[in-house]
């Protein structure tokens, strides 16, 4: 079902932790709500559920007005980052209790539980305790609990941040496939950009309560909107440099790169992603600088470089090698550098 | 290093083991032995008892049922009374005080009370004016409280724009305990004026109500601990699952609570049964209560030592009973994989 936020805000007394929200998640789709803690992508989801009043703005879930609903009688289900598993309650029991809840027969109650618990793997541990599962396990016992009742929409409050590394990746493709299965529209809130990237059909990016940009991971990651966006996501983050731009070229002490944008103005920022830079020879890259430190990472190495006043780190391949101090050039792949207003963090097209 | 980490007995050394063991058996005495020497007494004839501490049945003295027969036979029914008064306000007061204190400590749990001072300190004025009004001039109580009533909102409102600082909820609950602060005593008199003027005196329910909310703040207190450790998030997940407030209340939060609850109101119930000083005041004879009946084996004939010992071992052994049957339910840590990972 689609969920659709209109200009929906949130203040705390006086504290605006969320300024007009504007989303549109269609039928089906996985967004994410990604940004760092304070950034409101939280509220905005506990706003969604129901959990937390809304100071201004409509929420629609499958065209209905939920703005005043009380969760309950939302039809959505929710994944808490703590799972909020029923500690009381066994496996089953803890699956079984939204049907319980809406007055399904005890048949009926355990044919389903019995069928989602198959999907997540969960068939044997039916009559154990939450306190006797895994983190792994609960996770999965939260999942099929948000599962049983096919609810008109998922949301999760990073569901995967109690997981130990190896199992996140894996619960991730787990969880990619099951959405992808299961087609229903899902919110999904993280502070990891490696979720976002790899789950999400499209990202919505938070800042300070205030929608960053609003695409697919590879627009967001190809084409920022802004400084912020711009340097929230890649690993390691984007090179940013300080400059003037002068007729359409970037300059600074001596440098000088040609960029795809005209004019002149006095206070922009150079943005070059780590791939888009490769070590030349001296005297032959846009940028100069010697080598500061060389970290080989496995299937490459980073190599960062200190030019006259920043520190520049490029990607190179896992054979590299250079002493610290070398100097080197390094030069820029044409039509991968991005240019921002330094004054606002607007991008400069 | 592990100059900070306690030690499991097994791996001791085997003198360390020794001396621990023997602490803790020399405590172990020192705790039992008032509980024994009771048993003892309770078995000997009077000129036993006189001849000075002799602790051996069958071999320092000839053990006697003398006194159980007269508790249990000869004023059976004056043994009995009393100590089905004492069950009777016991547990009557003790469900109250869960219920109303286990309510009002879910609320302050979960609810965030900011009631401003202005408006409480002109509500104690109006009701504080009121009774002066009633108590000098004779005006009618009803007629008095009305008025107070309306005045105390004419001027909460015309208040509400005047600048005063809100209490909150742990402003309440030190309220509640510092109720506990005043030694008992001092409140005795004017409970039992006040049960004199309603006619009350030596009723049961007087005990009840009166036990009812010297205990509260006890059982306010504690349950909000209780409460305030069980997460959040369960309520919220029960929420969005479909469940109304009141199931959630019933089948989330009160099983999780189960242990607390049954430990405070074992602690509860202990103390009413034990309460001495304001049964002293309220009960003269149709409810007195059995700390009043132990009390008063020491009158006229001197301290009756062996009916007092009968007296005790029969009121302490359902204490005993029912903290080694409910024991299981406190130490249960329910609350394990509730949440995290």
């Amino acid at each position: 079902m689609t969920v659709s936020l209109k200009k929906v805000a949130k203040s705390f007394g006086s504290v605006k932790v969320l300024h007009d929200l504007d989303l549109e998640v269609a039928e089906g789709e996985f967004l994410v709500l990604l940004g760092a803690s304070g950034s409101g992508k939280t509220t905005a989801l506990r706003m969604i559920a129901g959990l937390e009043p809304v100071t201004s703005g409509v929420i629609t879930i499958a065209g209905r007005d939920v703005t005043n609903v009380l969760p309950k009688n939302r039809d959505v289900a929710m994944v808490f980052q703590s799972y909020a598993l029923y500690p009381h309650k066994t496996v089953a029991e803890n699956i079984g209790y939204p049907l319980k809840l809406r007055g399904l027969g005890r048949a009926e109650r355990d044919a389903a539980i019995r069928e989602v618990a198959d999907q997540v793997r969960l068939g044997a541990l039916l009559d154990r305790y939450p306190r006797q599962l895994s983190g792994g396990q609960r996770q999965r016992v939260a999942l099929a609990r948000a599962m049983v009742r096919r609810p008109k929409v998922f949301l999760m409050d990073e569901p995967l941040s109690n997981l130990d590394a190896k199992l996140r990746g894996h619960m991730r493709v787990e969880l990619k496939h099951m959405q992808n299965t299961l087609g229903i529209t899902t919110i999904y809130v993280t502070h990891d950009q490696i979720e976002a990237m790899t789950l999400a059909h499209r990202v919505a990016l938070l800042e300070d309560g205030k929608l960053m940009q609003l695409d697919t991971p590879r627009t967001i990651y190809n084409d920022p909107a802004n400084l912020f966006v711009a340097g929230f996501i890649g690993s390691p983050p984007m090179n940013m440099i300080r400059g003037v731009l002068e007729d359409g070229s970037f300059v600074k002490r001596g440098v000088r790169i040609s960029t795809a944008v005209n004019g002149s103005r006095v206070n922009v920022i150079l943005g070059v992603r780590p791939e888009d830079g490769n070590i030349v020879a001296e005297d032959t890259g846009a940028l100069e600088g010697n080598v500061f430190a060389t970290e080989l990472i496995g299937d490459h190495t980073l190599v960062t470089v200190s030019t006259a006043e920043d520190s520049v780190t490029v990607k190179a391949s896992k054979d590299f090698q250079a002493r610290v101090g070398q100097r080197v050039g390094i030069a820029l792949t044409p039509g991968r550098i991005f240019l921002f207003d330094a004054a606002n963090g607007q991008r400069i097209r | 290093m592990r100059l900070f980490e306690t030690k499991q007995l097994g791996e001791m050394a085997p003198a360390t083991k020794i001396v621990v063991y023997g602490l803790l058996g020399l405590w172990t005495l020192i705790v039992l032995f008032p509980l024994y020497w009771v048993v003892v007494t309770s078995l000997k004839l009077p000129i036993d008892v006189a001849n000075g501490p002799v602790y051996l049945p069958f071999v320092d003295y000839w053990p006697s049922l003398h006194a159980w027969k007269y508790i249990f036979v000869d004023i059976g029914l004056d043994t009995f009374r009393p100590y089905l008064n004492s069950v009777i306000v016991a547990v009557a007061s003790t469900c109250l005080a869960m219920a109303i204190g286990s309510l009002a400590a879910y609320g302050l749990s979960r609810f965030s009370f900011r009631p401003r001072l202005v408006t409480v300190i002109v509500f104690i004025l109006g009701i504080a004016g009121a009774i002066v009004i009633v108590a000098r001039f004779g005006v009618d109580w009803r007629l008095a409280v009305a008025a107070a009533l309306a005045l105390i909102i004419i001027a909460s409102r015309a208040l509400q724009k005047a600048p005063s600082p809100h209490l909150s909820n742990s402003d309440v609950l030190f309220w509640m305990i510092s109720q506990r602060i005043l030694p008992p005593v001092v409140a005795a008199i004017p409970i039992y004026v006040m049960f004199q003027q309603l006619g009350m005196l030596d009723t049961h329910a007087a005990l009840i109500v009166t036990y009812t909310t010297v205990n509260l703040p006890i059982v306010v207190w504690l349950m909000h601990d209780f409460f305030m450790s069980i997460p959040r998030d369960l309520e919220e997940s029960a929420e969005l699952d479909g469940a109304s407030r009141i199931r959630i209340f019933v089948e989330i939060i009160l099983p999780l609570a189960l242990p607390g609850l049954i430990a405070t109101a074992l602690l509860v119930l202990i103390l009413a049964w034990n309460e001495y000083l304001l049964a002293l005041f309220l009960s003269t004879a149709r409810a007195q209560t059995i700390p009043l009946l132990v009390s008063a084996q020491n009158a006229t004939r001197g301290p009756q030592w062996w009916y007092m010992s009968v007296l005790i071992i029969i009121m302490i052994l359902p204490v005993i009973l029912l903290t080694l049957v409910l024991q299981r339910f406190i130490a249960k840590g329910l609350l394990l994989g509730a949440v995290k990972g």
